[in-house]
């Protein structure tokens, strides 16, 4: 049987292969990486300065490509906590950030 | 970095990459082999139909206003916002009137006569460009495809990111690092237009569905349709006027159209719209495209000019310029994608860029496969599944597409079920190169056979045009019908191309070991 303790360290510690991605960092890189990549990206619309609508053509056209750009960074983290944090941590920070601003 | 972390973060950027590629390659492939198709759809659009064989003559010096004249006088036709599309207008050598409640009507801008429309009849250019979209499919398709340009774009980041952390060998003695040295030298010249196509392609497909959250969230739940949101911005209304009933003659279209000529002389002018027609406050809308402003304008910025019809008076003149920033950074990343109003040379350019592309991707799934082939080592003959769905895909789409073009005039036009029966013959030859790579052993000699039989047929779909159509090639010629001929030509030399390619491809795996690295040979690969 697999204790609870070896499960965590198997999760803290970096595999020794990157030869295998695994279905946690894919679902991660997947699902993970488009609510923080749409969630960036409104905080960055409520930022920055200029006209509201132009910002949101901006959103609309780049979101995707930011998408991609967080699912990368997701699937390259050494361990899968961090791959796990890599998707936490910005969500938590953004939507404390869309609270304040609404 | 860390070493042990640094050697952890290539292996698992390279896996990515791979498992990524090979799940994406073969939708991506179809997406830009189709999408080739679709950047000639106006001149494909002009070959497929019957109604559109007439002489072109030099339009500038032809009096639209008596075609256009006749037709909206009709008592019952509507009287504002007919919508005139001139001659030349993507290619098409019909001038077409039409309305949001009627039937588009097309005429020959020579001769006046009016012409048959077969838009039900004939969907070519329209299916290839379904396909190069996954419209055909429908929403289900539409969003698949959406995914997979974000999954490109995954890629390309991906690839640029190995380049710069793995050093890959530049002179290796066999047929792996050739594919793998051609899939990277390709997609480095590429890399640039492909991502600005792949990024507009996932906004069209996903973007603009998927920011319904944002949508609902901005405007707090009124609204789930972004593009609702920002029409205003994208695609401005003119103020509408209200009629006056007073009647009042109107300037002829001739005159009107110099007095807007005269105005911007840059802008090709390509549609009309005629607003309140025959009243006091009748307006006309040149829009048009300005090709001396590339990138600029062309899909969301639509240069415009507004005249009074019944004076000519300039009501508003709308530049290139004049739009705000989004709508120009919107048409600039566009531009490259719809390529719209562009010049022959463009599109021609674009297009070798993305078969190139394809090319690219091809040989991403060969080194892959080759990699896999090295396992067994020559021990067994390579018969991989991917490998034979892949050859079927890729090199079965040809002779598939080629039948559709020789269906296009063999089926007779009045024929009741003839797209269907079209389409159906498309899937079913496609499937069929599926079995047939299957069952000849050797992926090689299917490949030849699929390119051999591709060739005929392209070769045969110009014949069996001339011949159903009732014009040559001289007399395509002759009557300067340039834009259908073109197509034929082109569909000759793709053919030929095919025949000698089929011709050239090594016979067996141990031929094309040789023709690979033809650089190397008495280095390596001792028999």
């Amino acid at each position: 049987m697999i204790s609870i303790k070896k499960m965590y360290y198997n999760f803290i510690t970096p595999e020794n292969s990157g030869k295998k991605i695994g279905y946690f960092r894919t679902f991660l890189a997947i699902f993970g990486a488009l609510i923080v990549a749409y969630l960036g990206m409104m905080v960055l619309l409520f930022v920055s300065p200029g006209s509201f609508l132009d910002l949101v053509v901006v959103f609309v056209l780049f979101y995707t490509f930011v998408w991609a750009c967080s699912a990368l960074w997701i699937v390259l983290a050494p361990s899968k906590l961090s791959a796990l944090l890599r998707v936490i941590i910005p969500i938590f920070i953004f939507s404390l950030f869309l609270s304040q601003m609404s | 970095m860390l070493e042990p972390t640094l050697k952890l973060f290539k292996q698992r950027l390279l896996r990515a990459h791979t498992s990524l590629g090979i799940f994406l390659s073969l939708f991506m492939y179809v997406c830009l082999f189709f999408g080739i198709f679709a950047i000639f759809l106006p001149f494909i659009q002009v070959w497929e139909k019957p109604s559109r064989h007439f002489e072109v003559k030099n339009t500038k010096e032809i009096n639209y206003s008596s075609i256009i004249d006749a037709v909206i006088s009709k008592p019952d036709f509507p009287k504002n916002n007919i919508k005139v599309k001139l001659p030349g207008y993507k290619n098409d050598p019909a001038l077409r009137i039409s309305h949001q409640f009627i039937e588009e009507e097309i005429f020959n801008p020579s001769t006046g006569i009016k012409q048959e429309n077969e838009n039900r009849q004939s969907k070519l250019a329209f299916f290839l460009n379904q396909m190069h979209y996954g419209q055909f499919f429908s929403i289900f398709g539409r969003l698949l495809f959406g995914f997979v340009a974000v999954g490109v774009m995954f890629l390309i980041v991906g690839g640029l990111l190995l380049l710069v952390y793995i050093k890959f060998q530049k002179n290796g003695k066999n047929q792996k690092s050739t594919f793998s040295k051609l899939h990277r030298n390709l997609f480095i010249l590429t890399c640039i237009p492909l991502f600005l196509i792949t990024l507009t392609g996932a906004l069209m497909n996903v973007g603009f569905k998927g920011a319904a959250p944002l949508a609902n969230y901005i405007s707090k739940g009124e609204k789930n349709n972004v593009f609702a949101l920002l029409r205003p911005v994208l695609m401005p209304k003119e103020k509408s006027v209200k009629r006056e009933n007073i009647n009042a003659e109107m300037l002829s279209i001739k005159v009107l159209l110099n007095k807007a000529k005269k105005i911007n002389p840059q802008l090709n002018i390509e549609e009309l719209t005629l607003i309140n027609w025959k009243d006091k406050t009748a307006k006309i809308e040149f829009v048009g495209y300005n090709p001396y402003k590339p990138f600029l304008n062309g899909i969301y910025n639509r240069p415009k000019i507004i005249l009074s019809a019944v004076d000519a008076s300039l009501i508003k003149n709308i530049r290139v310029l004049d739009r705000s920033w989004s709508v120009l950074l919107t048409d600039s990343l566009y531009f490259l994608h719809l390529l719209y109003g562009v010049d022959i040379f463009t599109k021609v350019f674009v297009s070798f860029l993305m078969l190139l592309s394809c090319f690219a991707i091809a040989f991403g799934v060969m080194h892959y496969l080759e990699k896999q082939a090295k396992i067994f080592d020559e021990k067994i003959p390579f018969y991989h599944g991917l490998g034979k769905f892949s050859l079927a895909l890729m090199i079965g789409v040809l002779p598939a597409t080629a039948l559709l073009f020789n269906l296009q005039w063999l089926l007779p036009f009045d024929m009741n079920n003839r797209i269907f029966v079209q389409q159906a013959l498309f899937f079913n030859v496609w499937l069929a190169t599926l079995t047939w790579s299957f069952y000849r052993l050797s992926s090689h000699q299917a490949a030849k056979d699929f390119l051999y039989l591709a060739g005929i047929l392209f070769i045969l779909a110009p014949l069996v045009h001339f011949k159903s159509s009732g014009f040559s090639a001289l007399d395509l010629y002759e009557k300067n019908m340039t834009s259908i001929l073109s197509v034929d030509i082109v569909l000759t030399l793709l053919g030929l191309i095919l025949f000698i390619i089929s011709y050239k491809l090594p016979n067996t795996r141990k031929e094309s070991q040789y023709f690979w690295n033809k650089k190397h040979q008495g280095l390596s690969n001792e028999p």
